[in-house]
């Protein structure tokens, strides 16, 4: 019996493409960096308007960062479903971008011309995020 | 104006106490989830603490008891033991958590290691409670957190959908295992026991008696009233802004960017604040509580206005606990983490706080003429038998949800 249950766990596996990265688990990563996004559109608009605290872009942006940094390391360090390798790539590039723009902020938390800028290009990647949210799910992107 | 001036252990306990780092978190990740649908939850847990704290400050002035010598009494030994360790071990994780919470604001403000701030935060309270009185540290706490306040202003600012805020209040419940989580989350962020622990025995601190049970009434209902619309403030705000953009505020600053949206840098600044506030009021009433509890279960001399030599171990008992809090933070474990644990992990020990509170309140040989009315006697059973349904589903809630992380 237990036998059975082995082989057809290791079936299953095999079936659907042996990987340790599922689409949901890949869809949940890409929505992190959605939200990841998001708030750095938002952080990014206080330094645009020149209505934040520097200390305070610079600590976020370093934290935020630090988490699209280590999501875009645990998704490439996985080993994705043959289905969704491609989405998984395209993941890890949103994700290293994302930590490249909470970079950018960090190092240039009161310059507004960086912020407007930062603020614009989290846009694109939120959009970017987003896309991949809507083919994994099979739902127009928002 | 007098009476006015003396509710200041209700607005600390409103603010220091009732609106600290989980509800904080609880409440703004509560908004960016489910956006207006959970204030009906805020409320419920606001009456909940208020109905709690009026019953265990009018204990405590007619019987000159605070609640852990009550829950010592009714439990007895073995059971009321059983209490003591549960509550402890959640009111350290609530310390470490507050003074983690703490570290980071002064990180946000400041802008150092982060480490630093930690032992900076810990060597700041015990200045502040060597240095003041306990009438001090109310005011100080209790008045400063009021920069809160700029959250009311940012909701207004905000100007939302006034109609799908009103609707939230209207209880509703989902299928859905994270928002369940959730409620439990929200309405345990208002209840924890650290709160009516301080209270109880800030009562005793502050000498009240028979005389004072109006005041008690007042801290009760204007303290915990106030602390509940900032709790469902920041449910709106968060709502507002966090929610259609997929936001999900997983740490501690996020909560103050709402802020910033609506005023800018002073925005951010009184939001900061008042948060550094509200959570440094709370790492002093949960670490004050731990002693309490513990000096008054085994019976020693207690009491801040005692004064360290009068109540030594008291003193070393409460410097001990923020030690241990601040090596816990130092473990470099996430506090928004620890706080999500310690609030799910103290609706566990509510009933063995809530229950013995309320037994002696409706107990006339006691209290005399002050015990339960038939109101209050029955909206303290219902509550207890909500507390008792949310104590058993807690932890499982919490596996279930993974943390809330879904």
């Amino acid at each position: 019996m237990i036998a059975a249950a082995v082989a057809l766990g290791v079936l299953l596996a095999v079936l659907s493409g042996c990987g340790d990265l599922s689409r949901d688990e890949l869809n949940r990563g890409a929505e992190s960096l959605s939200a990841l996004a998001a708030q750095g559109e938002l952080l990014a608009d206080g330094v645009a308007r020149d209505a934040t605290k520097s200390t305070y872009t610079r600590v976020m942006a370093k934290t935020l960062g630090g988490e699209a940094q280590h999501e875009a390391e645990k998704l490439a360090d996985s080993e994705p479903e043959a289905a969704v390798k491609s989405e998984r790539n395209a993941t890890v590039q949103v994700a290293g971008e994302l930590a490249g723009l909470f970079s950018e902020l960090q190092t240039f938390p009161g310059d507004e011309h960086h912020g407007a800028l930062v603020k614009k290009h989290m846009g694109e990647v939120k959009e970017q995020a987003d896309a991949i949210v809507a083919r994994l799910s099979g739902e127009p992107a928002q | 104006m007098k009476s006015i001036l003396k509710i200041a252990l209700g607005v600390i306990a409103a603010l220091g106490g009732f609106l600290d780092i989980g509800d904080l978190v609880f409440n703004t990740q509560a908004g960016a989830l489910f956006r207006y649908d959970l204030l009906w939850a805020v409320v419920l847990g606001t009456l909940g603490i208020a109905v709690y704290a009026e019953m265990c400050g009018r204990v405590a002035a007619v019987t000159g008891r605070p609640v852990f010598d009550v829950i010592r009494m009714r439990l007895g030994f073995g059971l009321g033991l059983v209490a003591l360790v549960a509550s402890t071990v959640v009111n350290l994780l609530t310390v470490a958590a507050e003074l983690g919470g703490l570290a980071i604001i002064l990180q946000l403000l400041f802008d150092a290691e982060f480490s630093l701030f930690v032992v900076l935060a810990a060597i700041g309270l015990v200045i502040v409670v060597a240095v003041l009185p306990f009438g001090g540290i109310e005011r100080i706490f209790g008045y400063c957190g009021l920069m809160m306040l700029v959250f009311v202003a940012t909701a207004i600012h905000q100007d939302p959908d006034w109609g799908a805020v009103a609707h939230g209040f209207i209880p509703s419940l989902s299928s859905s295992t994270l928002y369940l989580y959730f409620v439990v989350g929200v309405f345990a962020a208002a209840l924890m026991p650290y709160e009516v622990h301080f209270y109880s025995s800030g009562a005793v601190e502050e000498r009240w008696d028979a005389s004072s049970l109006k005041e008690n009434r007042m801290n009760a209902v204007v303290g915990y009233a106030l602390g509940g619309v900032l709790a469902c403030v920041l449910v709106i705000v968060s709502g507002y802004l966090f929610h259609p953009l997929g936001v999900e505020p997983g740490d501690l600053g996020t909560v103050a960017l709402p802020a910033q949206g609506a005023y800018g840098e002073t925005g951010l600044l009184l939001a900061l604040g008042g948060m550094m506030f509200c959570v440094g009021g709370a790492a002093v009433d949960s670490s004050f509580s731990a002693s309490y509890n513990l000096a008054q279960f085994l019976g020693w001399e207690w009491g801040r206005y005692r004064g360290p030599e009068k109540a030594p171990r008291f003193t070393v008992s409460w410097l001990i606990f923020l030690f241990l809090a601040m090596l816990i933070v130092l473990t470099g474990i996430n506090p928004v983490e620890i706080t999500e644990y310690s609030v799910v992990f103290a609706v566990v020990a509510l009933p063995m706080t809530y229950l013995p509170i309320l037994m002696i309140a409706g107990d006339r040989s006691f209290m005399g003429e002050h015990v339960n009315g038939r109101f209050s006697g029955l909206l303290g059973w219902l509550y207890f038998a909500l507390i008792v349904v949310l104590a058993i589903a807690a932890v499982p809630l919490l596996l279930a949800t993974n943390g809330g992380g879904g």
